[in-house]
């Protein structure tokens, strides 16, 4: 299937076509953030102002708290009632190229022999419509890590914005399919396709941020027990645990019972590899020290996952860099080993 | 001699089924091991349940009480012995605290097994000496009932257990079984006796050495808290056992138990899901990187 296109104003009625079969979630503002929100049916201004979101796309699949079940005492003594996402379809429209790409890597973890069956449901259920990237942050590196900020192998369908128009096109079968099914797509001509082509083009040039990887995997292996440098690094660094959060791939939880008198439920909430309680065990800490917990995070996503899954657990979306609030640097750091 | 430690397969999971909802178990009986250490004997409420269910001597599992929280402990009876399963905990927190109040008819909640296990077929036909200390003879005494349920299948067995004080021995009644069979050598020691202890004063590492087992055709099996494992270690290089002949289990602070939570790793290795069972040889390779 060649590519299609839609008029930009015409994305509202595309939206609300999608929306009889699905949940469409796009980016929105929500408590002064941006965030992917459920479309109020109505608006596609969001083209105009939208870069990225500050939560990741993570937080749809795995949310920040989880109800995982309930548990209530009875009279046969306790009975759970598991708590899985429903079952009805969703949209995610508008996630960029790097995001859609942090999605594939941590599929991998939550995947992984013991199936995680809340995220696995969820990412079964949702289709990804992705929007390229035209002008990238000035803290994106995602070239460094092979993502094409206009292009995108990880979505369903992905769209560019040409200006007048959205350029749209199948990457998979599933997103194949649902084009097939839309009414209100003109076929593309090959000054859009050209057009798209130079978008992408520029947007790849226009990132000049970059990550040092050759070689990474050796060098952080001769840095690891290089105290000094870890400690440097770290001085500022407020283990506020921001980094993780905004992280598209970073996914560590805990698990914890709320509950009120004879029921509750039994949740999992985000947790961070920054705070000393992660580790903490009753009489010792492995990663007490600032400085440990600075290199477990570089470490684990710069060389464990690549040895376990193949695959660097970063996309270079930025979001570390831009939100922290003492300007930590992953480039820098991972840059200075 | 190589030990081969097997890894988890996970394929005591069916496709489908939720990892994270635990078994609903009901207590049968509690043992007050020393003040602050409970053995908890406990069962299926379900017979089908418990027909199906398996493990392997050294998996842990994770154990809830409703309402306060998970918590990781070591499966401590035999998979020979499944009238019921046992766990073993110090009080130490909130979690532990919640579970020392539990009392016989209580409901816990239980999902596992998790992570490899001992070798049991890599040590057959070999003089085994088990060395524990405090409550790490939780996990060992799963492996010893199973290794003299199947007595003539291996050589020798010489098992020590140390604790600091006469009051702080744990599975006194194992102690006193393995010190009358006769196909076991025990010894038992304490840093410190008592008014009324007439067995042997000593640290386990010098009591090890005293007794001297031969590294040849055996393998060391040891479990205990970080320090006796150090110097334990130590003992064992001195008697000539190879890093490949010195089995133990490490411990890390887990969640999920599954190799998803992200904070039991030691480098690349996640002990819940590539261990907790780990030769000397294989700690050696990426231990000495982190801690």
């Amino acid at each position: 299937m060649g590519y299609k296109r839609i008029k930009k104003d015409q994305l509202n009625a595309f939206l609300r076509e999608l929306s009889k079969d699905y949940a469409v979630v796009l980016p929105s503002r929500s408590g002064g953030q941006v965030v992917f929100g459920p479309w109020d049916g109505e608006n596609t201004d969001f083209l105009d102002w939208y870069k990225n979101t500050v939560i990741p796309p993570k937080a749809l699949f795995f949310p920040p708290v989880e109800e995982m079940f309930r548990f209530r005492k009875g009279e046969e003594g306790y009975e759970i009632e598991e708590l899985m996402p429903d079952k009805g379809q969703q949209i995610i429209f508008g996630i960029r190229p790097c995001d859609a790409r942090a999605l594939k890597i941590i599929d991998m973890l939550f995947a992984d022999t013991y199936r995680d069956p809340y995220y696995l449901r969820r990412r079964e259920n949702s289709l990804l419509i992705g929007l390229g990237c035209n002008e990238p942050c000035d803290t994106c590196f995602c070239a460094s890590l092979d993502i094409s900020p206009g292009q995108s192998e990880d979505v369903d369908i992905l769209c560019t914005d040409t200006g007048e128009d959205l350029l749209i096109e199948a990457i998979s079968d599933k997103g194949g399919n649902l084009l097939s099914r839309m009414s209100g797509l003109s076929d593309a001509g090959s000054e859009e396709e050209s057009k798209a082509r130079e978008l992408r083009k520029s947007a790849k040039e226009r990132i000049t941020r970059e990550i040092n990887l050759s070689g990474l995997q050796e060098r952080m292996r001769s840095n690891f027990e290089n105290r000094a440098y870890w400690e440097k690094v770290s001085k500022k660094c407020m283990a506020c645990g921001i980094c993780t959060y905004v992280c598209p791939t970073c996914h560590c939880f805990d698990i914890n019972d709320e509950n009120r008198k004879k029921e509750g439920k039994r949740v999992r909430n985000w947790d961070s590899c920054k705070f000393p309680l992660f580790t903490r065990m009753p009489m010792e800490n492995p990663r007490h020290e600032k400085w440990r917990r600075m290199r477990q995070r570089y470490h684990h996503k710069f060389e464990y996952y690549p040895m376990n899954f193949g695959a660097i657990a970063c996309t270079g979306c930025g979001r570390c860099i831009r939100e922290c609030p003492v300007n930590v640097d992953v480039t820098e750091i991972i840059g200075g080993i | 001699m190589m030990v081969a430690v097997e890894k988890d397969k996970g394929d005591s999971l069916m496709e489908g089924d939720n990892v994270y909802i635990p078994h609903v178990m009901k207590i049968e009986k509690v043992i007050e091991e020393t003040q602050n250490i409970k053995t908890f004997h406990f069962n299926f409420k379900d017979e089908t349940q418990k027909a199906q269910f398996g493990f392997k001597s050294g998996q842990f599992a994770e154990y809830s009480v409703f309402g306060v929280g998970e918590a990781t402990f070591c499966i401590s009876s035999s998979p020979t012995r499944m009238d019921h399963l046992e766990f073993s905990v110090m009080r130490v927190g909130k979690v532990t605290q919640a579970i020392h109040e539990l009392q016989e008819g209580d409901e816990i909640g239980f999902r596992g097994p998790y992570g490899n296990w001992f070798p049991l077929d890599s040590i057959q036909g070999k003089n085994l000496v088990f060395v524990g200390g405090g409550i790490g003879l939780a996990p060992l005494r799963s492996l010893i009932w199973n290794v003299l349920d199947n007595r003539d299948i291996y050589k020798d067995i010489v098992i020590l257990y140390g604790a600091r004080s006469p009051a702080d021995l744990s599975f006194k009644y194992d102690l006193e079984a393995w010190d009358k069979d006769d196909r076991v050598n025990m010894y038992t020691t304490v840093d410190r006796g008592d008014e009324s202890w007439t067995g042997r004063v000593g640290l386990i590492p010098p009591v090890l050495e005293e007794i001297g087992p031969s590294p040849e055709n055996t393998v060391a099996i040891t479990c205990g808290p970080p320090i006796m494992i150090k110097f334990t270690l130590q003992s064992l290089e001195k008697l000539g056992f190879t890093h490949d002949q010195i089995i133990t289990t490490l411990e890390m602070r887990m969640k999920c138990g599954i190799g998803k939570c992200g904070r039991c790793n030691i480098g690349n290795i996640y002990v819940c899901k590539d261990g907790p069972v780990f030769t000397y040889a294989q700690i050696r390779s990426f231990l000495s990187a982190e801690f």
